[in-house]
């Protein structure tokens, strides 16, 4: 806002002052003519930090969130978009990505296999994506300078605990001698800015280094570890993992995947990773133990971990995920993980609540990775904000093994902002009509 | 199959049965069968009610009432639209990390898989990103890496498109080694030339030209960046053959392209004379080459693109163009019928870079096959310049088969449902 008109020359400075004092106190109920760029009008806004879950109008201004508001006038900004029957929320964040694109003939690091945000997130409401161990401490340098520094969507990321990253599940990431606590931590706090966290994935060895160096590097850098608990034969007890060697505030990321795995006369086993105990359909009890705790279940769906016959019963027993997440790749993009409209909408079907699947891909991961300033509509806050639209019809949605469920609803991102900018809309809402 | 003597009694049974089989419609010899939708085939003049059988990873059988119990898995796409997989002759995909680079081994181009199944494309041609020098790392990279099928017109500038400044190199322009790279070595994945972006003469055009006698293939010409603009009639009536391909039809830049559409909204006359003589003339939507302004009296005066496509890269994805089943739906909206969008999108494009294989549902041919919904109700669709039509109209992919693959599932149509006792199983 420009006050410098109001000053005179002739005037004394004590009525200046006044003039600037009474500027100050009314501005919030005057609008002044278009201070506004950008204003979402007639929406029903879905805020969990700031506990909004109505219809209100949404200012935005120089790329921040300005007003969250009943009935912003229209004659206060610049641009108007009518957003009526819409939901706006908070850009999405998506902690569980793998964006760590390159060329080289690896699995998650700087590889073909790994995508490049920016054509999966805004297109289904995301404006962060944090990527989850494709880079270990080895190569996070060429992770900023060829994704972050190249990519429109804001990337963040957890560093693997092995060195050269997600190379490989066979050899590189079974390599203890290239997990270092210290090394990782030290190039974590010195890449403060992106990185938010630890990773440990695909670990097979039967034993718990990997796991407890992961987590002395998170101590060191106070940053929390997530962990895709890997297929060890004989199997490491899941239980263990949660009660024992996490802290709260650690993650288990594909909360719902269910391997089927055989021994050798073809029997199977009760794979160590399952929440749902198979035979009885039930929770395991140190599951509700460690939640209680304060460990974060999280959702990563990616190619293969995520499976109705865990996720039904689970949601049925109350069991609700903390963070929804894609694991974003080329084996998921096109499977039934899609997009992050479409695991969302998945959760919907499941019976949660639209405010719930809205925090739990916003404020609660903002809380996760310590990023506070994300995922909320707080005034000031960059304006990275998803519209929604919940349509109404027969959907049907398929899990890691190809199994159908059929659903009646889905969300389908109709705008995009990142720091206010348009950078999707789907139906032209923004945008003037040709001629 | 081993063929021991004790085997021989088994061999001899087996070929029984194998004759017996040809002649009675046998128990579950279709693997997929898509079953009670609406086909429309263009090269084969189908647009009528049908099932569409594959087996094999090929089209066995296109027909009314093919019987559900011939086939391992059915799949109901009753109320969708059938097509041959969709062809996106314009596309951007030699996708990689030299950040000096503009497109070619470069962060703008996309990975094809990524946006192709999901729109119901089965087979891109990357447009020129490639030239003769660099097409061996995009094969290796990027080619022989993916699902969709990737065709190439091969860039006249040798190192394909690195940047706008690199594509401006007159000894860059090699005819010979151009069209040995496509007849000498990748007859199959090279189906044409480009020549785009340069800034001087006719002398690019004419190179590609040449290259394109010598490996008797296509040429598509960008012809977007000449200040003061060159005449298209001149490039049309003097210097490109009948067969050779005009991209980014409906772009509008009169600085540095001359339009289609003059200023009073009239297609010029000798457009018409032009797609007579055998110029193709193809959208490719990109970030800046696609207007209302152009489109729509174009249309409506009765000039109509000869191939629908994308011009998909990291800086078209998330505007107006989005995706091909996006594109399509726009034409769709200002007056194509959906027989004709799917005949630019499918047997048109196949004969363009002539490959007859391609785009249909002959039987015998590769199962590439998408499925649409139509959708009604009321969408916005806009231009490079952020202006909107209303549309009441738009496709989406339902369920994209690649070699007889399923490849896409929006709706999961395709799954057994997860409590069912065929889940069971699995």
């Amino acid at each position: 806002m420009n006050i410098q008109h109001t000053s005179n020359k002739s005037m004394s400075s004590i009525s200046l002052s006044l003039v600037l004092i009474m500027t100050v106190l009314f501005s919030p109920f005057v609008s002044s003519a278009q201070e506004i760029d950008l204003l979402l009008k007639g929406g029903h806004v879905i805020d969990a930090k700031n506990k909004i879950n109505g219809k209100m109008d949404v200012a935005v201004k120089d790329g921040k969130v300005f007003r969250v508001a009943a009935d912003i006038p229209t004659s206060s900004a610049k641009k108007t978009v009518n957003v009526s029957g819409l939901y706006v929320t908070p850009g999405l964040l998506d902690i569980h990505g793998h964006v760590f694109h390159g060329t080289d003939n690896n699995y998650l690091s700087n590889s073909l296999d790994a995508l490049p945000p920016d054509g999966f997130t805004f297109r289904a409401g995301v404006t962060t994506v944090v990527d989850a161990g494709g880079a270990g401490w080895k190569n996070i340098d060429l992770f900023r300078k060829n994704i972050v520094e190249h990519s429109k969507t804001r990337v963040l990321a957890f560093m693997n605990i092995v060195g050269g990253g997600m190379r490989g599940t066979e050899a590189y990431e079974q390599d203890e001698t290239d997990m270092d606590a210290k090394l990782t931590s030290a190039m974590a706090l010195k890449n403060k800015d992106i990185v938010v966290g630890i990773k440990l994935a695909h670990y097979i060895g039967h034993d718990w280094e990997p796991t407890d160096k992961a987590v002395e590097a998170g101590k060191i850098a106070s940053i929390p570890v997530m962990v895709d608990f890997g297929k060890a034969l004989p199997p490491l007890p899941l239980e263990d993992l949660l009660l024992k060697h996490l802290r709260p505030g650690d993650i288990l990321t594909h909360a719902y995947r269910y391997d089927q795995e055989y021994d050798k006369n073809g029997k199977m086993l009760e794979h160590k990773q399952a929440i749902v105990d198979v035979k009885t359909k039930k929770v395991k009890p140190f599951v509700w133990e460690a939640r209680k705790k304060g460990l974060i279940f999280d959702v990563g769906h990616g190619g293969g971990s995520f499976n109705w016959s865990q996720a039904v019963p689970a949601m049925e027993q109350g069991f609700q995920p903390d963070v929804l997440s894609s694991d974003l790749h080329t084996g998921s993009m096109n499977a039934g993980f899609k997009d992050m409209a479409n695991l969302a909408s998945k959760f919907l079907v499941l019976g949660m609540p639209l405010a719930d699947v809205i925090a739990a891909s916003t404020w609660n991961p903002a809380k996760v990775i310590q990023r506070t300033e994300l995922g909320n509509l707080s005034v000031g806050s960059d304006a990275d904000i998803a519209v929604f639209r919940l349509r109404e019809g027969d959907f049907g949605y398929i899990d890691a093994s190809g199994m159908a469920l059929r659903g009646k609803q889905k969300l389908e991102a109709e705008l995009t902002l990142r720091s206010g900018r348009v950078v999707w809309d789907l139906n032209a809402l923004s945008a003037p009509l040709a001629k | 199959m081993k063929t021991t003597k004790k085997g021989q009694p088994y061999l001899a049974l087996l070929t029984f049965i194998l004759i017996l089989g040809s002649f009675t419609v046998s128990a579950q010899e279709i693997d997929l069968l898509l079953k009670g939708g609406h086909v429309i085939d263009p090269k084969n003049k189908i647009n009528t009610k049908m099932d569409v059988a594959i087996a094999g990873g090929k089209i066995v059988k296109v027909a009314v009432n093919i019987p559900a119990n011939t086939a391992k898995k059915t799949v109901d796409v009753s109320g969708l639209y059938i097509t041959p997989g969709i062809i996106d002759m314009h596309a951007h995909v030699f996708q990689g990390n030299d950040l000096g680079s503009y497109i070619a081994d470069g962060q703008t181009a996309v990975p094809a898989d990524a946006f192709t199944f999901r729109a119901g494309v089965t087979t891109v041609v990357d447009a020129g990103s490639s030239g003769w020098r660099n097409f061996r790392l995009f094969k290796e990279q990027n080619i022989d890496r993916s699902q969709t099928r990737i065709l190439a017109l091969l860039n006249i500038t040798g190192n394909g498109m690195y940047g706008r400044f690199e594509e401006q190199d007159k000894t860059d322009f090699n005819p010979e080694m151009t069209s040995y790279m496509i007849t000498k070595l990748y007859p199959k994945i090279i189906v044409g030339i480009k020549a785009a972006h340069y800034w001087g003469d006719f002398t690019q055009v004419d190179r590609a030209v040449e290259a394109g006698k010598l490996a008797k293939v296509p040429v598509m010409v960008d012809f977007g960046e000449h200040q003061p603009t060159n005449s298209i009639k001149s490039l049309f009536l003097e210097h490109l053959r009948p067969g050779d391909i005009f991209t980014h039809t409906f772009a509008y830049g009169p600085k540095d392209r001359e339009t289609v559409v003059d200023d009073e909204g009239i297609v010029k006359p000798f457009i018409f004379d032009a797609q007579k003589k055998g110029i193709l003339f193809d959208v490719g939507h990109g970030g800046g080459a696609f207007f209302w302004r152009q489109a729509v009296p174009a249309i409506k005066q009765g000039f109509k693109p000869d191939v629908i496509s994308t011009d998909l890269h990291s800086d078209s994805m998330n505007g107006g163009m989005k995706d091909m089943a996006n594109v399509m739906s726009k034409f769709l909206n200002i007056g194509l019928t959906l027989e004709e969008v799917i005949e630019k999108s499918t047997a048109s494009p196949a004969r363009v870079i002539n490959r007859p294989d391609l785009g249909n549902l002959s039987i015998g041919s590769e199962a590439d096959v998408a499925v649409f919904s139509l959708k009604k109700g009321d969408f916005g669709f806009t231009d490079v310049r952020r202006n909107t039509l209303k549309g009441t109209q738009k496709l989406d992919a339902e369920l994209t088969i690649r070699a007889g693959k399923i490849v896409w599932d929006l709706n999961g149509v395709s799954g057994p449902l997860w409590d069912s006792p065929q889940a069971l199983t699995r």
